[in-house]
């Protein structure tokens, strides 16, 4: 079913902890314990370092790729609580903007979707998300925080599609472009925030979860006509939340897990999650015609290797 | 002696020559007695340091249990048993001495309870059958003493109400009243196994709860015992279920001899929620013996819960708010811990007197009893709570540097501690100036926050000594990074443990995957206790085996290290980040050469038939029919204009095939359809509205067989109209014909079809199929 294009010796000295490729498919950024962010060009198969990015002085948990139309864009957090957004020019990658405003690490970094502009939200372990927007006809980064926006941690932002088309019978109206993002914490909740003139509201607070919640991820809305939000926790468990009008929520747990789950990831299409966690195996995970969820790729371990 | 210390736990004691079997803590909570064969000991749990009043004792019996009196006026008095004998023992000025000792029971003793407000007074119950009552100031005979038929494990007096108890009989709770004991005030037929543990609420007068062998716990209530109020189902059998202090919670903990795997069982619920523990206290290697709530002492709002285990080490468990929350209790509030702060081993009055003498150097106290003195290259020479110092050594290349700190009485309430470099310190005055000044300004940022700051200054001058006097230019090893100065800070057991596996869907139909590599055998440390929360777990596993790699990989791979050395750093080199891209295509009907060789232009049927061929090369046979209907259609409407666009094998089916693709997550097809669809659209309304110009009366053209309204009922193509009418004289026309036209009842789903062409033109673009993607995204400007 899934096929491997290439393996990429990244040559980091310690774990690695993210990596994703771009809008394109075509560089893939990675970051690691020994604090350095690398970024490769892959080509059917080969890989070339373009750059390794040095500039945090922790463990650097997460990266983000933006969209193409503001540049080639990349974000990295850490636990020495920055966040850096680093740019290209000619294939080299330097330093263009840096957030220091956390009070502790900071765990999960995602940009907005392009629609809305350049905006990138930040959950940090001193409870709070920051939200940094880039005008361009100032060429100034603001940041709003959320503050305590979990108790104790938030381990995990996603944002919502910008529109929704929903099949409840206004289709044909143009959905206005929505500012929405999930967020993931150590109080074990998952919550919904909204922006609301300027200010960020929580929406709705979604209680399930019997430990920490690691990951969330609001699953693109094409071809599913409703709002979907994966979340996996600590508690092995990993847990869909569907509904219609962002304000009541159907939950339904999709598996409970041998180990702890650290990371979902949506397909572009939002059919299929990929799940991951503790126990260094990978599954794949998509509804069946009777609305059930199943693996659909039995999965071995090891080196994040899948089977088919 | 070791004292690991992480945020959940410190270990109090550790004594393997003990071999206690009960253990209990006063109603002061300042000493625990830990009673055993050989031995008694005291562990003042004031002290940081291990404090220990042993006593030898010589009997020929285990301790079955103990149990300290709750009341103030008896305070010194702790009862044990041991076989068929009650002994009260007193415990005064350092010093133990047996006050009583009484043959009880015929058989061994089962339990104890002392009275909660009634200092003379305890309950003793006994496998004979009898359930005793006994007054110290008589113990000739038992006051009280009642007759059974089976055997009875448990006894214990109402929390709330002073006459009433109750008492554990195989699988039936038996509730008295002590004024009027010929038979008991209810009898509930509790469980079908034995009961093990019996515990009253703390509030409610009429609540008990039982723990079984059959591994449930049930809610009583005592006045209509019918029925459990409630039924909480663990994995094992429950030896003890107690009610928490605060909120809606209770603490389980399995039978002794029956634990299972890994987990030595003392679970945390919340009532209300009956199906899954909120915590699991993890720490203990083997099973918990016994536990009790340390009583709150007043100016410390923090909870504590006291376990001894097998494992002969005492932990005192520090509960944390989010814990209390997660049982349905606001931390904040603190009036609800004076009334029932502890499991039931204390009266109000007794812990308030009590607790006065420590309560001025609590705070510090605690920060002493919580501090990890496992800090590399550093030794805490003295910590003294009363004169508020501590004296620590830190030795590093040669330097020593002798530090006195010196807590303020307001410390850490925005008042930073005093440093001091004590004689016999080598470093230069320069080194002591930059010293002095990163400490000062890391303490100050602290308790401007009002948090404590020793642990993490003792780090920073570890790190900072370290520094100093390392040669400039040095390279930085990543295993150092975790003491690095400014992340010392940052409050670790809050922070996720790293992930090291992951899988990302990228782009279009890309999964990025990375892993930890597969060495032959596995860790032992993982495989012991499973994938830690926090971050803080590295370092306090990897405290005990080594003091300088606190990195996750070493956590993973601390053992093969061990082992081969070599073997392992060629490993390490090759293998520790590889990242692999899968090609998911097959998982998904959006197919990339489907993309390249769709056409959008031309007349529809050379579209169509274009594109069915395109999906019959990739083996889509359903997209091949899907496009022949369209084409039928479409080219069926060109012929014959005027009754198609109404007939159910008309839009209606283009409509419906663009919902099912849609649904089927075929954004491809349904985005093209979309452009087909539009295309269509556009040409017919052109021609609709030539025909309304060219015909004399709008409405009664002879050309039409239907009124022009329905003609353009697929109106949703009047905002794109709209959107070009500047442009196009043509098209203004068009407008100003269209508009007093009645709007059709319902539109169709015209957001909606834009929505999945701009998606759709979205992948072409991640493909860098800029032409195609252009053509999709102008297929509405017709």
């Amino acid at each position: 079913m899934v096929s491997i294009i290439g393996s990429v010796d990244t040559g980091h000295d310690d774990m690695i902890h993210d990596a994703e490729l771009d809008y394109y498919g075509l560089r893939l950024a990675t970051c690691s314990s020994d604090n350095s962010v690398k970024v490769y060009d892959i080509k059917n198969g080969a890989s070339t370092l373009l750059d390794d990015l040095k500039g945090h002085v922790g463990p650097v948990w997460q990266i983000a790729w933006s969209h193409p139309k503001f540049g080639n864009l990349l974000a990295s957090c850490s636990y020495d609580r920055r966040v850096i957004i680093w740019k290209e020019t000619n294939r080299k990658w330097a330093k263009y903007y840096e957030y220091a405003k956390h009070d502790s690490s900071v765990n999960s970094i995602q940009f907005a979707p392009a629609e809305l502009g350049l905006i990138l939200a930040c959950g940090s372990s001193d409870g709070s998300i920051s939200i940094l927007t880039y005008t361009p006809e100032t060429n100034i980064w603001d940041a709003k925080k959320i503050q305590n926006a979990h108790a104790i941690g938030c381990n995990s932002v996603s944002w919502a599609p910008a529109t929704t088309p929903l099949f409840n019978g206004n289709e044909n109206e143009q959905q206005p472009l929505i500012k929405r993002l999930v967020s993931g914490g150590c109080d074990n909740l998952v919550k919904i925030w909204l922006e609301e003139g300027d200010q960020w509201k929580e929406e709705t607070k979604l209680e399930l979860h019997s430990d920490w919640v690691r990951d969330v991820a609001w699953a693109p809305s094409v071809g599913i006509h409703r709002h979907t939000i994966a979340s996996g926790s600590q508690d092995r468990r990993v847990v869909i939340w569907t509904s219609n009008d962002c304000i009541n929520w159907n939950s339904t747990i999709m598996h409970l897990f041998d180990d702890v789950i650290w990371n979902v990831s949506w397909s572009l299409n939002g059919n299929i999650l990929a799940v991951s966690g503790g126990d260094n195996k990978i599954s794949l995970w998509s509804q069946n015609t009777e609305g059930a969820w199943e693996s659909i790729s039995d999965v071995s371990k090891g080196q994040g290797h899948i089977n088919n | 002696m070791t004292r690991v210390i992480n945020n959940d736990y410190f270990i109090a004691l550790e004594c393997k020559d003990l071999q206690a079997t009960a253990m209990s803590v006063d109603s002061t909570g300042q000493f625990a007695l830990l009673a055993g064969r050989r031995s008694i000991a005291l562990r003042n749990l004031d002290e940081e340091y291990e404090n220990l009043f042993k006593f030898s004792r010589t009997s020929k019996y285990d301790v079955g249990t103990a149990e300290w009196n709750p009341t103030s006026q008896n305070k010194d008095l702790c009862a044990i048993t041991t076989n068929e004998r009650l002994e009260v023992l007193n415990f005064r000025e350092d010093s133990l001495s047996v006050s009583h000792s009484i043959r009880a029971h015929t058989r061994a003793l089962s339990g104890i309870n002392w009275h909660k407000f009634e200092p003379n007074i305890l309950a003793t119950c006994s496998v004979d059958t009898y359930v005793n009552i006994w007054d110290l100031r008589d113990t000739r005979k038992p006051t009280v003493s009642l007759a059974n038929v089976a055997e009875s494990c448990q006894v214990r007096w109402n929390k709330v109400s002073p006459h009433i108890f109750a008492s554990a009989h195989d699988g039936d709770i038996k509730v008295w009243d002590q004024r009027k004991c010929n038979y008991p005030l209810q009898y509930v037929s509790a469980h079908l196994s034995k009961i093990y543990g019996l515990d009253w609420s703390p509030h409610a007068e009429q609540q008990i709860a039982s723990a079984s062998e059959d591994h449930t716990v049930r809610f009583f209530d005592t006045s209509n015992p019918r029925k459990p109020d409630m039924i909480l189902t663990t994995g094992s059998p429950v030896w003890r279920a107690r009610y928490t202090p605060f909120g809606n919670g209770m603490i389980t903990v399995v039978v002794p001899q029956l634990r299972r795997g890994g987990e030595n069982g003392l679970l945390l619920w919340n009532i209300s929620n009956p199906t899954t523990p909120m915590h699991t206290f993890v720490g203990h290697r083997d099973v918990v013996l016994e536990f009790q709530w340390r009583p709150m002492r007043v100016g410390d709002p923090t909870l504590q819960l006291v376990t001894w285990s097998k494992d002969q080490t005492l932990l005192i468990w520090k509960i944390e708010p989010f814990l209390q929350k997660l049982c349905g209790h606001e931390p904040d509030d603190y009036s609800l811990y004076d009334d029932n702060s502890s499991m039931g081993n204390q009266d109000e009055a007794s812990s308030t007197v009590s607790s006065k003498k420590t309560l001025k150097n609590q705070p510090l106290q605690q920060e002493f009893s919580l501090l990890n003195v496992q800090i590399p290259n550093l030794e805490v020479k003295t910590m003294d709570s009363l004169a508020r110092t501590v004296t620590a050594t830190c030795k590093l290349n040669n330097y020593v540097v002798n530090m006195q700190v010196t807590f303020p009485k307001s410390y850490p309430h925005g008042i930073p501690p005093v440093f001091h470099i004590m004689p016999g310190s080598n470093i230069s005055d320069s080194m002591s100036a930059q010293l002095m000044q990163t400490l000062t300004y890391l303490a100050q940022q602290r308790v401007s926050k009002n948090r404590t700051c020793l642990e993490p200054c003792l780090r920073q001058m570890v790190t900072t000594l370290e520094q100093l006097s390392s040669d400039v230019g040095k390279d930085r090893s990543f295993e150092r990074l975790y003491v690095e100065p400014p992340l010392s800070g940052c409050n670790d057991a809050y922070i996720p443990f790293p992930r090291t596996s992951g899988a990302k869907f990228c782009s279009v139909n890309s999964i990025v995957c990375f892993g930890r590599p597969i060495l032959p055998r596995r860790s032992g440390g993982k495989s012991d206790s499973g994938t830690p929360r926090a971050f803080s777990a590295l370092e306090v596993i990897l405290a005990k085996k080594s003091t300088d790699q606190m990195t996750v990989s070493a956590y993973y791979f601390q053992k093969q290290k061990q082992r081969s050395r070599s073997k392992h750093a060629a490993l390490s080199k090759t293998s520790k980040a590889v990242i692999h891209i899968y090609d998911a295509t097959n998982l998904f009907l959006i197919n990339r050469q489907l993309a390249e060789e769709y056409i959008l232009d031309g007349d529809f049927g050379t579209i169509c038939k274009h594109n069915a061929a395109a999906a019959a090369v990739v083996g889509r046979r359903d997209l091949v029919q899907a496009w022949t209907i369209v084409e039928l259609t479409l080219t069926q409407q060109q012929n014959n204009e005027d009754l198609w666009p109404t007939h159910p094998c008309g839009n209606n089916l283009i409509t419906s095939l663009i919902k099912h693709y849609a649904s089927q997550g075929d954004l491809q097809m349904s985005a093209m359809l979309c452009c087909i669809f539009s295309k269509h659209q556009a040409n017919s309304i052109k021609k609709a509205s030539l025909k309304s110009i060219l015909s004399p009366v709008s409405g009664g053209s002879p050309y039409h067989t239907i009124p022009p309204a329905d003609v353009v009922a697929d109106g949703w193509v009047l905002p794109i109209l709209k959107s070009t009418r500047s442009t196009s004289l043509d098209n203004l026309k068009i407008d100003e014909i269209a508009s007093p036209l009645p709007l059709p009842p319902k539109l169709p789903f015209v957001a909606l079809y834009e929505y999945y062409k701009v998606a759709y033109a979205e992948t072409l673009h991640r493909w860098g199929l800029l032409y195609n993607r252009a053509e999709v995204l102008l297929s509405n400007s017709y």
